[in-house]
């Protein structure tokens, strides 16, 4: 792909990024208020599915944008979250903290024009 | 006249960079609908060259769209591609059930369009021809 092209698809791209991620940070923030329940007793079932949903976009579509290894601990989420309502409450604030701090970094940029070339 | 995708997401990110993607990268035109409902009706009236539809849904869900699609004789030979999360994948299943293929959420949105032409079957020396939309099968 021709780097100008490449240029137009990643800055529309942004756009979207910059569209979604409020509501990408709400998702996380419920998932910090679930590991925050689940550490003091337990969550009721709405606010497990609520989470459950929540990790599943932000699994789905954070790579999408560069955030590769924040995807990749969404999923981890996901599939704790998807063993049942009441999972290790450690390791689910660890997750949720770590996706905190991922989603702080700078995306991995996608499409590098070397790949596309032909 | 290029090819026309209908991609059939709840969810609105994935909506709009599925567009952007096959749009820009792979000169394709986009429709999107955001429930499965709504997306066989959209189906239905535009007649696409091949449906891009999301798993996991509310009301009626990937599969339950799928069956309905494949039900529709205005519909029924539309290829359809099955999105879904990592997690959740089981391509033989969604074959068996009369899915093209599978694409695992979530996607680079620079490959996506390769990764369409790869399982519809435009041949990867078409791809160029795939891209521009000149090509039908």
């Amino acid at each position: 792909m021709a780097p100008q092209k490449n240029n137009e698809v990643r800055s529309a791209l942004e756009k979207v990024w910059l569209n979604s991620r409020p509501e990408a940070l709400g998702r996380v923030a419920a998932l910090e208020r679930f590991a925050e329940n689940l550490r003091s007793g337990t969550p009721d079932r709405p606010s497990w599915e609520s989470a459950l949903s929540a990790a599943h976009r932000l699994s789905g579509s954070l790579g999408m944008f560069g955030f590769n290894d924040a995807s990749s601990c969404a999923e981890k989420i996901e599939a704790l979250l998807g063993d049942g309502p009441t999972p290790d409450p450690a390791t689910m604030l660890s997750l949720v903290e770590r996706l905190r701090m991922l989603l702080e970094e700078t995306p991995e940029s996608s499409g590098k024009p070397e790949k596309h070339d032909s | 006249m290029p090819k026309t995708l209908l991609v059939i997401d709840d969810d609105v990110d994935i909506r709009e960079v599925a567009k952007t993607s096959l749009e820009l990268v792979g000169g394709f035109t986009v429709i999107g609908a955001e429930s499965g409902i709504r997306g066989v009706a959209v189906a239905q009236n535009a007649k696409p060259d091949a449906i891009i539809l999301d798993l996991m849904m509310p009301d009626l869900d990937g599969q339950q769209t799928l069956a309905q699609l494949k039900l529709l004789p205005e519909t029924a030979s539309i290829p359809v591609i099955m999105l879904t999360a990592k997690v959740q994948a089981n391509k033989q299943e969604l074959v068996s059930k009369g899915a093209a293929g599978v694409l695992v959420k979530p996607f680079d949105p620079m490959q996506l369009p390769d990764q369409v032409c790869e399982i519809l079957g435009w041949s990867v020396a078409r791809k160029d021809v795939c891209r521009n939309g000149s090509a039908k099968e």
